[in-house]
This record gives structure tokens, sequence and C-alpha cells, in this order.
């Protein structure tokens, strides 16, 4: 495996007046047929992608937009995304003052809310602005490889990547992920090794300036070796209204075990859309965390696929929809043979007019005898112009399987509001705590204090922001 | 000069426009222990719910004050600050938030800047050991998934901990086994004991005259249909675990005819 132990191809230096690749985004095949035409200039694409895309596009175009307007309160149309504002690039763009790969632990005196307040140690990582890679910590575990997912990667890893690159995420029934593998335009490729079991967490981070509209479709491939272990944390910062459509591959090897976290701050104009997958080996762990924080729509799939005996999935996720935001969070696990595990907890709030919709599923498959699934999703509503779906299913085609599912609706009890004011703790104060405390069962499993932390924090400042709780 | 004590004068009060409580006269002085017994549905956690300010129950006249404030006047929280205590006889859960982060959070509140980590730390250890309570507790979420007993010894370590002025303990004993009840007479008297603890005024109410033996009180006060018929000596407890409210429900008839 000492072959895979590579350092990471050289990076674009943040700084450079390298000439912007970009064109006015829409899809279509006009469009894909330039992006092409970039990416094949630069030399960072193949004729095998080249035909997935087109394919990809057509697949784009054919799939219906997934649940449009579930609700009345919903405001965003996934079959109009004002994609001609947007534009496609790659490559170098001069930066404006860039953050270095933050490497200390945050400051009482921090202001800038979006910029990442990271523990001190990385074992690796990328920095993007946009598409652009313009950043890496300097100080990287030697037995792992993070690199950017250019051509260069993909043929100097092809024999880790083939059968995970572009097959874990279903693409081909998915709009988003469709439109994600036709436009791909940056990357990360994180291996940990066989054996390799990290102390400190790899960083990927994307980044948005204000001014910038640059539509951002990134593909991470993450692959661990029999018995790696490691923590993934990808953090979305910035402050414009970006557009990022992405996918996220997993490969977790034999006993494996992956802490995979995602941060999402981005701007308050922000659209993500991310396709994020998942496949076990035996007695491999996947455990997805997800902090859903900022942007205005936020389109998240988290799916697990149990293939071998002892693998086991975990879900962590939240969101907290404050002003207009919309978020629409999808998991899914597949446990396809038996004994195999997963353990599904979502806490979801929204107040003053926030919009989100939770879809769980757990397909207990013919050959999964033994397994056990528990889905547990809670909800809660601050406000009455805040609305929250919540849409459980369980699907169980073998014998002899436990399987849980619980999910309530509620808004702040009264109750506890009483008891904490009867204790002295003003109203205010009060709805605070017991709002903070609704995430806590999530926040509790993320993989590290100082992760944990900062995710208070960034929601303790959230609702500082709010405008309507009632209760 | 106001009086001093924890004082209702005349309160009547309703919920959902039924008048429970018809005129109630009580006045609990610092240091002294009264207790209110009384049969099911006679107003007795209707006057605690009052007293702590929850928004349900309506107050149709008369006053309550403490110390001299009034306490009607202020929202739940003031009512904790002036130095009102209320134990709870269903204590509500409040999941995600530990027993640790409540209890400071609550004696900040209370009593901003007196007391730094080290020593707020010192003193939640102590009141646990005086209640024999493991410290795992304070890393557990408030009231979730607590069982019955453990419920009371939460409100006792909150008693203790916020050290009130008066504390009206709302039917602590009911659902509790003899070793949890045997534990809450212990925390109220060693609070009574302590130099913080020493002038709390205590209003214990009760249905069943069992944990008056734990926590002896100076004046039993009897509460039946909204009004207080008869108060007395401890002796008036006796009465009732040995005759039940009959006598004095018959007693309180004969006297209004």
């Amino acid at each position: 495996m000492t072959a895979y132990a590579k350092r990471p191809p050289p990076l674009v230096p943040s700084g450079t007046t390298e000439p912007v690749a970009a064109l006015d985004f829409t899809p279509g095949l006009a469009t894909l047929e330039a992006a092409i035409d970039v990416l094949d200039e630069r030399g960072e694409i193949g004729a095998a992608d080249v035909a997935r895309r087109r394919e990809a596009l057509v697949r784009y175009e054919e799939l219906p937009a997934p649940g449009a307007r579930p609700n009345r309160g919903w405001k965003y149309d996934y079959a109009n995304l004002a994609f001609e504002e947007l534009r496609w690039t790659t490559g170098a763009v001069a930066m404006p003052a860039m953050p270095a790969m933050p490497q200390r632990t945050p400051q009482a005196d921090d202001v800038e809310v979006d910029r990442p307040a990271l523990a001190t140690d990385n074992a690796g990582g990328l920095f993007f602005f946009g598409a652009t890679v313009v950043d890496a910590p300097s100080n990287v575990d030697p037995r792992v490889t993070v690199a950017p997912l250019g051509a260069r990667t993909v043929r100097e890893f092809s024999a880790t990547l083939d059968g995970v690159r572009g097959e874990i995420v279903n693409w081909r029934d998915d709009k988003f992920a469709a439109l994600a593998t036709a436009y791909e335009n940056c990357g990360a490729f994180v291996f940990v090794p066989a054996g390799v079991q990290l102390d400190a967490p790899i960083q990927l981070v994307f980044a948005n300036g204000e001014a910038h509209d640059d539509a951002v479709f990134p593909r991470i491939v993450v692959v661990l070796g029999a018995n790696a272990r490691a923590t993934v944390i990808e953090r979305h910062v910035g402050e414009g209204d970006a557009f990022v459509c992405g996918i996220v591959e997993v490969q977790a090897g034999d006993g494996a075990q992956l802490d995979y976290a995602v941060v999402q701050q981005a701007g308050e104009a922000a659209r993500l859309f991310f396709s994020r997958g998942a496949r076990c080996g035996r007695d491999a762990q996947m455990h997805w965390h997800l902090a859903e924080l900022g942007g205005a729509l936020a389109r998240t799939v988290l799916d697990v696929r149990l293939e071998a005996p002892g693998a086991r999935a975990e879900t962590s996720a939240f969101f907290f929809n404050t002003g207009l935001q919309h978020v629409d969070l999808l998991s899914g696990v597949e446990h396809v043979v038996g004994p195999t595990t997963s353990d599904t907890v979502v806490r979801s709030a929204a107040t003053d007019r926030g919009q989100g919709r939770y879809a769980g599923n757990i397909v207990i498959l013919p050959k999964a005898h033994g397994s056990d699934a528990s889905l547990r999703d809670d909800a809660l509503l601050l406000s009455k112009r805040a609305h929250i779906d919540s849409v459980p299913a369980l699907e169980i085609a073998a014998n002899d399987v436990k399987a849980f599912h619980g999910a309530t609706v509620g808004s702040l009890d009264e109750d506890a509001l009483f008891y904490a004011g009867s204790r002295g703790i003003a109203r205010s104060a009060a709805l605070r705590m017991i709002t903070l405390g609704f995430f806590e069962p999530v926040i509790a499993r993320f993989p590290s204090e100082a992760l944990r932390d900062e995710v208070r924090t960034a929601l303790d400042r959230k609702i500082d922001d709010v405008t309507e709780i009632d209760g | 000069m106001p009086s001093r004590g924890l004082i209702a004068r005349d309160l009547r009060v309703a919920v959902d426009e039924k008048e429970i409580l018809k005129g109630i006269d009580l006045t609990v002085e610092p240091g002294r222990v009264h207790a209110l017994m009384g049969p099911n549905g006679s107003g007795k956690s209707t006057l605690a719910f009052t007293l702590a300010g929850h928004p349900g129950y309506q107050v149709l006249g008369g006053s309550a004050t403490i110390d001299g404030e009034d306490l009607l006047a202020l929202p739940p929280d003031k009512r904790a600050k002036a130095g009102l205590f209320l134990s709870f006889q269903y204590p509500a859960a409040i999941p995600g938030v530990s027993v640790a982060n409540f209890l400071r959070t609550a004696r900040m509140s209370v009593r901003p800047e007196d007391l730094n980590p080290a020593k707020f730390r010192k003193l939640v250890f102590d009141k646990l050991d005086t209640l024999d309570m493991d410290p795992a507790f304070l890393g557990r979420y408030v009231n979730d998934g607590f069982s019955g007993g453990e419920k009371k010894r939460l409100e006792m370590l909150q008693m203790a901990i916020l050290a009130p002025k008066y504390a009206v303990l709302d039917e602590t004993d009911s659902g509790l086994d003899v070793d949890a009840l045997q534990s809450v007479g212990k925390s109220v008297n060693a609070l009574r004991e302590s130099d913080e603890g020493r002038d709390i005024g205590f209003l214990v109410i009760t249905h069943y005259p069992r944990i008056l033996k734990h926590v002896p009180a100076d004046v039993v006060h009897i509460l039946i249909d909204g009004r207080i018929v008869k108060s007395g000596g401890p002796e008036l407890a006796d009465e009732i675990e040995r005759d039940g409210y009959d006598g004095v429900r018959e007693e309180a008839a004969a006297a209004r005819a």
C-alpha cells in the first residue's frame, strides 16, 4: 500500500493571476461542450469522463425536479433555479485576501462568524475558493493523501478510484447528482491507507466571496483502507450567493471507521445541493454528521449502503432554519446483508418563515437477516409561519430483524419554560436554553469536543438573529 | 418597615374561569415551617402555582407579597430572584440541558456574581453529598428519564443551591418510597441548619402527614374547598392522620352555616 502514500500534487499558489476560465452558466449542451473544451485544454479530462458528462446532462434534463414545493410555505422552486446568473469556472482566479487554512483555536474576540474556527491540528486538507484550490495546511500527515481530484490524481490513483469515483452516488436517478456529474469543476481525493488511524481531522473547506457568483461543482472521494480510521470535516463558509452542487463518495474498507462531518455555514443567499453516499465493507463503521446552519436553500442527501456483515451506519443530522431558510434533507440506509446495524438521529427546527423537510428511509433487503435499524426524528416549530414536514419510511423485506422508528413534531414546551422561569431564568434565556438543548442529542454524537463546541456556538449566534420565537 | 414573610391576603384565584381559591390568608415567617394540608381538589397546588406565577392561574383578588414586595406583579423569574422557590410536584423535563448547566444558569440568574466556578463546584458537590446523590447526576439532562425519586432529589438539590428566602414544597412526598422521603427530610433539615438556610421559611404542601415526621411543622393549616378552615400546632396533623379530613370538613361546614 506504500505506493499510494504520495504527496499531493503541487497546488496553485494563492494570488496567482492566470486567466480565468469562465462561462456564463446555464445547463445545456452548449455550456457543457464549452466546459469540456476548457477542461480538455488543461489536460483535466479523459474520454470516459466526457462520455459520462454527456450522459449525465441528458439525465439531468430528463429527470423531474425533486419534490418541488413540498408545502405551501416553500418559496423555492427547484425547477426554476436562476442558473443564468451563474458562472462556471475552473483553474486559478485572482484571489482577494484569503484566510490561510486555519490552525488555531477560536479566540474570544473573533468577530468573523463565517471563518472556520478549527482545531489546532489537521492531518490534511484543502481550501477551495469557488472552484479553485487556494491553500492547504503545511503539517499534513505523510501517511495520507489529500489531493485535488484532477486528471493527474485520477491517473495516479486509478486502482483505488476505479469502482468508487462516479459509482457510489447514483447520479443517473437524481437530478442534482446528474448536474454535478456533468459539470464537475473541482474536487478532492482523500485516501487513508489500510491500518492508518488518524487522530487529527482532514478538513475540506469551500469558501465563497461576496462578489463571486461562481457555480461550483465539487466531487469529494474518500477511501479508507481496511481498519483505517479517520475524521473528515467538510465546511462551507463565505458571504456570497454561491451555487454549490456536489457529490461526496465514501468507500470504507473492512473494519474501517469514518466520521464524516459537514458544517454548512454558507452565506445567507447561497444554494447548496449535495448528494453524499457511502459504502461499507465488513465490520466497517460509517458515521455522517450534518450541521446545516447557513445558506438560503440546502438540499442534502446522506446515504449509506451496508454491504457486508457487521457493517454499521450512524447518521446524526440537524438543521435550524431561521429567516427564510429552506432545508431539504434526505437520509437513507440500505441494509443489503445481515447482520448490519444502523442508527439515525435527526433534529430539525424552524422559526421565522423557515421551511424544512426531512425524508428518512430505512431499507432492509431480503438477505439482511438479523439486522437492527433505528430511526428517530424530532422537529421543533418555533413560529407560526415556520413549517417542517417529516416523512420517515421503513421498508423491511427480511425476517428476524429489529427496526425502530419514532418521530415527533412539537412546539416549545410551556411547562419547561415555566419550570426554568421558577428557577430565576428569564424567559428569553430559557427559550434559548431549551432550543439549544433540543439539538444536543445530535450534537453530542459529533466526533470531537472542539467541533461540538463550535456547532453549539454557531447555533447560539443563530438565535441572536432570530426575529420570531413564539412560546 | 414592610412586613417580613411570605404573605397571602384574601387571595382568590380561578383556573379556566372556575374559582378555586376563595380567599387565602397565610403568613409564612422566616425560619418557620408551615404545613398546608388538604384533600385532593382543595386548591393546594393552585396556591403553589399562583405564588410561583404560572400563567394558567388568574388572580381574581387579594394580594401575595414576599418581604413586602408584590409577588403578583412579577414574572416567574423575578419571583425567584425575589427569593421564592417552588419544589414542583411534577417537575418538567428539559431534554438536552444538563443538570450542571441548569444549576449554574439558575444560580447565576438568582444570584449573579456571588460565586466563582471553583466555589460553585464545591457548593454543588457538598449538596450532592448531603443528598446522597451520585455526581453522575450532573451530566444527565434535567428530569429527562428521571424516576419519581430522582426528580424530587433534584428539586431538593436546586433548593439547596439556590438557597431561597421562602420555599414552597408542593407534595414533595408524593410517590416517594421511605428512603427517598428520608433523604428529602434530611436535605431540608441540613439546609435549615446551614448558615444560608437558617432563615428560610417553608410552606410544606401535603395530602398525607407522613412528610411532617421528617420535617416537623411549627404551624399546620387545613385547606378545604379553597379556604383555610383551621390552623393549629403540629397536633392538628396528628388529628388528620387519625380521623382524616371528614371531621374538619364537617366542623367547617357547621361554622359557615
